[in-house]
This record gives C-alpha cells, structure tokens and sequence, in this order.
C-alpha cells in the first residue's frame, strides 16, 4: 500500500474543505429568473479550416455576455431566451456579426476570414476587444504567429523562444541563446508543452535556435503568473505551444530558403471539411559551409539539425475529433572521426475531443515525450558510447463545463509516468573505460483541479481554483542518503513497484479582475506551484547534455508562491494596450551543487547537492499597440532575483546568475504598403551577476584566482538593434512568394558572452580580464514560397 | 575524468566553429580587493629528498604576479606516529626540511603558525602505481601539425586512485590543470590525453610528464580548479575557492603524494 504519512501534513484540511464548499455554494445558486439557453460550436478559419483559439464571441445587447474558444476552438455562451446579434472576432480577422435567435440550444459552427487588406486594418477598429482587461487572467501573454514572423532574428530563423525574449518579465539567458528566465525563475523552470507534450530541451545548436518551428506553430501562450489550474509541474511559467492542424479545404505546399536552413510544409485536406494533415519539415546546413573551409578540423566536422512536426485530425462528426500530432529533431555533430554528439526530442500526441452536450466539452489525452542525448568517443583505446534519457507517458482528461454565463468550471485529472535514465557508459576491452550504467528512477506525477471563472458582476471575475498535486518516487532501485560531507549514510534497496517516496502539495490558484470602466481595471492573484524534475547543471548556457533529477528521498519537490497585482488600461478605442504588474515570488527548496561536484554518471549525484531558498521581486511595465500599420510594443522590467544557501556566500542572499536590475525591449513593426513591411527590436539589459576574482595567488606555478562573493560582480550591459523587412512577391494566381531580410545587431555592439582572466601574454607578470563576444553585425536574407 | 575533458572540449571546439564570428578583447574591469589571504602550498612526496613548503599571500587582480613570502612562520610536519618534524625557512617563505620523505599509507599533518592563527591540514600518502609509458598522437582538436602528450598506466583494480599529472614541454610547465580518478577507469589500461591549448607541442620537443598518486581530498582541489579553468564560451562552472584540507580558511593545500617522471622526445 502507499504510505502518505508526511506529506499529507502539507495540505491544508480546513482550506481544502473551505474551498469545495464555496466553490459548491457559487456554483450552485440557480437562477430562476429567466429560461437561458446556450449557443455552442467550434470557430474556424474560412480559408483553412484550422480551429482558432481564443477567438471571442459576444453578445451585442447584452454588454457583459461573452466567451472565448478554447484551445480546441470551441466556444459556448448562454443567455436569456431573445433576438441577439452575435459578434465574432480575432485579432488579424474581420470581425462577423449574425443575427441569431435564441429560442433552444443552439449549435453553430463559425467561419472568420484573415484580414489581408490593409485598409481594414486600420478602419475596423469595431471589433478591437478589452479582453486583456476584463480577463481575470495576469502574468499571460498570447502571441499572434503573424507578429512573431515579423520580429527580426538572428539569420533570419523566426523563433518563438527569441520572441518570447522580447516580453517584460522574461529574458533570454544569453545571446543566442534560446534558454529564457521568467520572473527570476531558472531556465528549467518553464514548463513548455507542445501539443501538451512537455518539451525538455527547447533548444538546436546550443541554444542558437529553439525547437519550435515556426511554420508549423499555430498558436503560443506563455504564462508569467496566474497560471491557471490545469497547468502544473513547473515553477516559473508555462509555455503552451499549439501545432497547426493543416488545411482542410485544399492542398498547400510552402517553404524558405535561407542562409544556413531551409524549410517545407505541406498540407492538406484528408477528408474535405472533415480532416486534415500538416508535415513541416527544417534542416541546416552548417556543415555545407564547414566543407568549403581550408580548415582541417573544421571540414571534416559534422554540425546540423533537422526536425519534422506532423499532425493529423478529423472530425467524425460535430461532437467527436482526433488529433494525433508528433514531433521528432535532432542535433547531431561531429568532429572528424574522434568525437561524435547527438541529442533530441521526440513527441507524441493522441487527443480526442468530445462535446457531451453544448455545455460539457471534453478533452482527452494520451501524450508521450522523450529527450535523449549520446556523446560517442572514436578514439582508439579511449573508446565509449554515453547515453541518457527521459520517457514520458502522460494521461489526461480536462473537461470544461459552461454552466452558465457567469460560471465556467473547469476540472480534470492527470497521471504522468518518468523513466529516467540519468546515464550509461559503453566500451569495448580495449578502452581505458568501464561500462557503467547509473540507475533508472521511476516516478508517477498525478494531478485532480478545479477551477471556476466566475462573472460574480459587472466589475468583478473570479478565477479561483486548486490543483492538488502528488509524485511517487518507485523502486526498484537503490536509494542513499548522505551526510552534509556527501559521504553515505545509509543506503536502501526498493523492488519493482516499491514506493521509495511520496509528496503531495495543495496548490491554489487565485486570480480576480475588478473593472474600474471599460478600459480599466485592477487585478491580482496569488499562486503555488510546485516542480519535481530538476535540471543539475552548473554552466550559465543551456547544454545539451544537462542532468535530469527527479524528486527523491533527498531532493524535495521545488515550491514557488507567487502574489502580484496590476493595472490595465486600454486607449483609443482598445487600439492600446498599457498594462503595470508587481510580483513578488517565494522558492523554497532550491537546488545548488557543492565545489567541485561531479555530477556526470555519478550513481551518488544527490551527495552533492545544497538545498536553499529564493526570492524575486520586480515590477512590469507593458504598452502595446496590437493594430494598425505601425504596431508593436515597449516593455520595461525592474527587478530582482536572489538565493540563498547555508553553504554559499556565508548563508547570505546573493543575486542569481538571471538577476536583472533593469530589461528594456522595444518592438515595432512597420506596414509600409501591401509589398512592403518593415521591423525592428531594440534591447538593453543589465549584465549577469557573476562571481569576478577579488585577489590571486599562484599554486603549483599557475596564477590561481580568489574568490571571496558569490555572483558580487557584473558583466557590462547588453544592448541591441535588429532591423528587417519583408518584401511580398506580386500576387500570381498559382503562387506567392516573398523575401525577407534582416540585419542583426545593427550598430556592431559586441555583447559579453563570457569573461575569463589569465595572465597576460604581451605585458608578462600581470594578468588580464578577457571578454568574449559572439555575434557582430550579421546580414540574412530568406525566399519564402507557397503554393 | 577524462570523461568529462572529452565533453567538454567538444563543446567548446563546436561552439566556436559555430561562431567564427566570435571574438575577444582584453577589457578593463574594477574588481574589489579582498584583504590579502593566506596560500599554503604544501607537499611531501615519497622520494627521501628535500620537502617544501612555500606560503605567500594573495595580492589583488591588478597587482603584478608577484606575491609576497610569509617569512614569520613556524612549519611542523607529524607523521603517523606523532614524531614532529620542524621545517627552516631556506629561501623567504619556502620552509624545507632535508632529507626526508613520505611512506605510502601513513597520514601526516601540517601545522603552520603565523599571524598568531595555527592552521593544519592531513594527507594521507596513497601507494604508488607506475607510469608506464609516454606516447604522442597527433592534436585530435587542433588544424595545426600538433601533438598530444599520452599517458599510460594500469590502474590497480582493489582501490580507488586519484592522479594528477604535470607536464613540461622543453622545461616550461604547462598551465593545465590534469587530474584522474578511476571513477571511469578502475582496473583498466588507462591511455589519458594530456588535452590542453596553453602550450603547442611540436615534434622533436622534450615532453615531460611527472605523474602524481594523490589522495582523495587533494583530488577534490585539483579537480575542482581544472573546473574553474573551463571559464569560458560553453560555460564553465560558477567560480569557487578549490575545497583546501586546512582549516582556518588558509587557501592552498598539503598533499602527501608519490611522484615519478618521465620524458620523451615528440615524434
């Protein structure tokens, strides 16, 4: 049987039961006054046939009467029997208006057409929406693909991650790197799903470009705080990335031609109006570039990336679907025959939706995810094969439930199963290495919530809700305890099917809005989250061959409470957005190594870890113009990150490497004429916290550095001007296509990568601080096609 | 961990071939000063011969490489059975004591008074394994016609060993920092390239290699140095003072070792 003794100290009873109660009372009171009925169905785009999330419905007589698709594209809305005028809208569409009346339930299925003319852009202001201030939601961003595409990048590879970057509160962990902290939070902190499948290693090339296609990304949601019960595990954000589902009307093939990577998508309809299929397929070629050198080394080495996304659906009927998507990528490099990496994710998605009734809609999904890596050596005598991974399997049912204009529940389950296998070791009798393989872990993560948006009037919405969160740490395998030396304590052997460990964690999720008019309102929230794989990595970039750690015996699952509150205010006529949001998050249970740990196919890797806390505070400023010819945003974030450890920096707080006092970022977008658009992004920065010698002395000869403050010091300051342009081909019957070129880092700025100190080589006796940069000014230009 | 070397180096050979754009700048930078602190560096090999023991202080980053001998203070070594042994100061700051020399298996403890603070540290001399040989292959990193020093040895399969290597090419001692453990390689026919960038070793250089046995708590300081040595694109780890078997916050180390040389002519 399943011991729960500890743990179930952590969840607070009387807060548990409080909560059902009033969530029973809410949710309860019927209202008598007048017979609703509800207008359900799915929103689509007319060209395409892909669902569209987020796109809003409302009421034109009834002011307060709204509801936005979810990430199926499915909406449902009640209302007082009556003549209504419903109006349909989304950003970059025309809004629709219909005349329904409402005298039963009613199921209707509805078409937006994407806005291609430019003069609509500008006059239809109509359809602008004050979600953003309405929404209980906070800490949320949703990305519009076509904005991302016209966000210039280094090479001209459009990256979601990059954009991302781009956002208050978030940053990029260093140039060219696709690695990003959100609010303080470490890079493995994020929770990014595609398709729900949790992605572990988001990046290609060291983190010079991310996972994420952008040909084959539908829609990106990132969640800064607030996050809404359904997502857990993670404790700094969520990422949610959703795949096209392809064109279910008619076949399209499209692509690009760039300086080191090409693409191609093909889509199409399966069953006319009934399903469709979408393959995009990427790969670099770097290498092509390596051959041409007159380097040796270089020539002979190995250096690309590819990854495919596919996806499938249809739809049976209006109340049934499947989708089965995938993605699979891989890096892979080489260096003559000596040595030989490579690494990638693989993931897979079986959904199936199923609407019971206009008002219980259901998603069920079966989602599986692997990360691997291998490192080879070829060299003769000193020969091995490592190799570590990490297998999902995940189980899900969210069902949403619209019970009426003022209550939308949302509830669900969640069983997700790890196998990890931190590392083995390979070789043959010849070689100065062992075999050696590190044991596997076994864990069960699960998840029961409930949340209820609730309209309580016209100026105050409620998203109150609870995500009781557990993991099962199972045998078989060996589990030690340490002292604080790192030396072994004790040691436990567990059989298959053991409990070795169990936690469990109420985690509450509460968000309220409060109107102050139409274009204003104050919000808060507060949220716990909790995370139960943790990456050992002690080098400032995102590497491929990071360490995975489950939640153990000794490593207790990572805690996060978070509180902010923020103003919003919209202007002219919706056309702005402003928006100012203060956070202040507690970590408990933070991870750090010890001096000199050994953390790589160590079977006693947890001896080498220091647990502690943190804390990050900061204040965000946004102002967005989502419409018209010029639109873009500024972002402004003032704040900081600190942990703090018994055996680091005297058991003082010292700043993470991700502090950052001051983060500017400037996005604007240009539409000059229909063949013309143009773009820029400006960023500034303060310089990471590292840890810079404050003495030295020789040992064994060698000019040794002292250290005395942990992460005291910091790099100078980053900043950053990158301009592009697209330039549309002329319409053709058949086909269209398009460039687009770009400029990175226009004014030639050298941003510190790194900085080293060595003893210098012109002026002997002395030493010298080192900074290394990576990328000057770097030209790119692209062919798009599609046909 | 040799391991851990082959990683590492591939990382930062693809990194750079990613970016050939790259580049680096000597910057100026303010660095706080800490007050100068205490460096003992301290062995005792198992050759009967003179031992030193050299203390200094640290000066600060801007200061020139010279660092200034510790000339008051009183230097014991004790051996496993309590004798003490007064070390002299033969030069200022390097204490000595001839003829001596350390037994494999016996622990030893250093006492150094100064500044009116005693600091003490043990090490335990571990048996010696023998340097087989020295070979040379061409630099598997490198474009240029180099070489890499190999070395080979049978690690004993019953116990665990910690190495350190030093080499010299033509007399001038390498700045890398080479250690290994059997943590990877127990029992085996061990073949370590000597991987580094500091110095280009040619052919019909003299390549000389002293391998020391040293034990555990005395790998964790070369280790966790040669660590901090890969500060650079790639990431090395956050810089840290190398774990030192003193007390009393004194920097540096007393390593009880066994020592053996050889050299060979690059081919």
């Amino acid at each position: 049987m399943l011991k729960l003794n500890y743990p179930l100290a952590h969840i607070n009873k009387p807060l548990l039961k409080t909560f059902f109660c009033l969530l029973l009372i809410f949710i309860g009171i019927p209202s008598f006054a007048q017979k609703k009925f509800t207008i359900s169905g799915n929103i689509k785009d007319a060209a395409t046939g892909e669902v569209l999330i987020g796109a809003t419905v409302r009421i034109k007589e009834l002011s307060q009467n709204g509801a936005a698709s979810n990430n199926y594209g499915f909406y449902s809305l009640s209302a007082p029997e009556g003549d209504y005028t419903l109006l349909i809208s989304y950003v970059g569409y025309i809004t629709v208006s219909r005349q329904i009346a409402l005298h039963k339930n009613v199921a209707l299925d509805m078409v937006l057409g994407a806005r291609n003319d430019l003069t609509e852009v500008i006059v239809s202001a109509k359809g602008h929406n004050n979600d953003n201030v309405t929404s209980p939601e906070m800490g949320v961003e949703k990305l519009n693909m076509s904005q991302i595409n016209n966000v210039p990048v280094l090479l001209g590879e459009r990256d979601i991650l990059k954009t991302i970057s781009l956002l208050p509160g978030v940053k990029a962990a260093s140039e060219g790197n696709t690695g990003f902290y959100v609010r303080g939070g470490a890079s493995d902190q994020n929770l990014i799903l595609l398709d729900e499948a949790i992605v572990y290693n988001a990046s290609h090339l060291f983190g010079f470009f991310s996972t994420f296609n952008s040909d084959a990304i539908k829609d990106v949601s990132l969640y800064k705080g607030g996050m809404p019960a359904q997502y857990g595990g993670r404790l700094s954000s969520v990422l949610d990335i959703k795949m096209d589902e392809g064109n279910n009307k008619e076949y399209v093939v499209e692509g690009g031609i760039g300086l080191i990577s090409s693409r191609i998508k093909l889509e199409g309809p399966i069953v006319k109006d009934k399903g469709s299929f979408m393959i995009s397929a990427r790969r670099t070629y770097i290498d092509a570039f390596l051959k041409a050198s007159s380097d040796s080394t270089v020539k002979g080495s190995k250096l690309y990336f590819y990854d495919l996304n596919a996806k499938a659906n249809y739809h049976f009927d209006d109340k049934n679907a499947i989708y089965l998507s995938g993605y699979f990528g891989k890096d892979v490099l080489g260096l003559r025959n000596t040595f030989g990496t490579n690494w990638g994710n693989a993931t897979g998605t079986l959904r199936f939706n199923h609407v019971f009734n206009s008002k219980l809609f259901s998603n069920t999904s079966l989602v599986y995810s692997n990360y691997n890596y291998t490192i080879q050596s070829f060299l003769p005598g000193n020969d091995f094969r490592a190799v570590s991974k990490i297998t999902d399997i995940d189980l899900k049912e969210d069902l949403q439930y619209y019970i009426n204009s003022n209550h939308t529940l949302r509830f669900g389950v969640d069983a997700l199963h790890h196998n990890l296998a931190p590392g083995s070791l390979t070789s043959n009798d010849s070689s100065s290495f062992n075999s050696k393989v590190i044991q596997r872990r076994y864990g069960l993560e699960t998840a029961a919530y409930v949340s209820d948006e609730w309209h309580v009037n016209d100026k105050l919405t409620l998203l109150y809700g609870a995500r009781l969160s557990g993991i099962f740490i199972f045998g078989p395998g060996t589990f030690s305890t340490y002292n604080a030396d790192g030396n072994t304590l004790s040691s436990k052997t567990y059989q298959s099917g053991d409990v070795v460990k169990s936690y469990f964690y109420l985690e509450p999720r509460l968000s309220a809005s409060y109107s102050l008019d139409d274009q204003t309102s104050l919000k808060a929230s507060y949220n716990r989250n909790t995370q139960n794989i943790h990456i050992l990595s002690n080098s400032n970039s995102s590497t491929p061959t990071d360490l995975y750690a489950m939640s153990s015996n000794n490593i207790k699952p990572e805690i996060a409470d978070q509180v902010s509150t923020g103003y919003f205010r919209n202007f002219d006529e919706n056309i702005f957005e402003f928006s100012t949001e203060v956070y202040y998050k507690w970590l408990q249970n933070q991870i750090d190594y010890k001096d000199g740990a050994q953390l790589i196919l160590n079977q006693d890797v947890e001896s080498q870890l220091v647990y502690g806390t943190g804390r990050a505070y900061g204040i965000e400023f946004y102002l967005k113009k989502k419409y018209g010819r010029f639109n873009g945003w500024l972002g402004y974030t003032l704040s900081r990150t600190e942990r703090k450890f018994d055996a680091i920096n005297n058991g003082n707080y010292f700043p993470a490497t991700q502090d950052r006092t001051h983060d500017i970022s400037a996005v604007g977008i240009y539409q000059l004429n229909k063949r013309w658009s143009f773009s820029s992004t400006f960023v500034y920065g303060t310089g990471n916290a590292v840890t810079y010698p404050n003495g030295k002395y020789a040992i064994g000869g060698v000019t040794t550095y002292y250290y005395s403050q942990r992460n005291a010091n910091r790099e100078p300051s980053n900043n950053r001007l990158d301009i592009g342009a697209t330039l549309e081909g002329k319409q053709h019957k058949k086909y269209h296509s398009s460039w687009t070129f770009g400029i990175y880092n226009v004014y030639d700025h050298r941003n510190p990568y790194a900085i080293t100190f060595r003893d210098s080589k012109t002026n002997p006796g002395t030493t010298e601080a080192v900074e290394t940069s990576l990328f000057g000014r770097v030209p790119s230009v692209t062919w798009n096609f599609k046909f | 961990m040799q391991y851990m070397k082959f990683k590492y180096q591939l990382l930062i050979a693809a990194i750079l071939l990613i970016v050939a754009a790259s580049c680096q700048k000597v910057i100026d930078l303010k660095l706080n000063n800490a007050a100068p602190q205490l460096v003992i560096e301290a062995n005792l090999t198992d050759q009967f011969g003179p031992q030193y023991v050299i203390i200094t202080k640290s000066v600060p980053f801007t200061s020139d490489n010279i660092f200034p001998p510790v000339t008051d203070a009183e230097v014991i070594i004790a051996d496993s059975l309590g004798y003490k042994h007064k070390l002299t100061q033969s030069n200022p700051g390097v204490y000595s004591i001839y003829p001596f020399g350390g037994i494999s298996g016996h622990t030893y403890t250093l006492t150094v008074q100064t500044g009116g603070k005693t600091y003490t540290a043990k090490s335990t001399m571990p048996y010696p394994v023998n340097l087989d040989t020295l070979t040379t292959k061409t630099d598997v990193l490198s474009n240029k016609d180099l070489r890499t020093v190999t070395v080979n040895y049978q690690d004993p399969k019953d116990i665990a060993n910690q190495y350190r290597f030093v080499l010299y090419i033509n007399g001038q001692q390498a700045g890398a920092i080479f250690t290994n453990d059997d943590s990877f390689t127990n029992g085996r026919y061990v073949k370590d390239d000597l991987l580094q960038n500091g110095i280009d070793i040619h052919p019909l250089d003299t390549a000389t290699v002293e391998m020391e046995c040293i034990d555990k708590n005395i790998y964790e300081y070369w280790f966790s140095l040669s660590q901090q040595q890969g500060n650079g694109p790639g990431g090395g780890t956050t810089p840290a003072n190398p774990p030192s078997n003193f007390n009393n916050n004194a920097l540096g180390y007393f390593s009880a070792h066994t020592t053996q040389s050889k050299s060979i002519i690059v081919k």
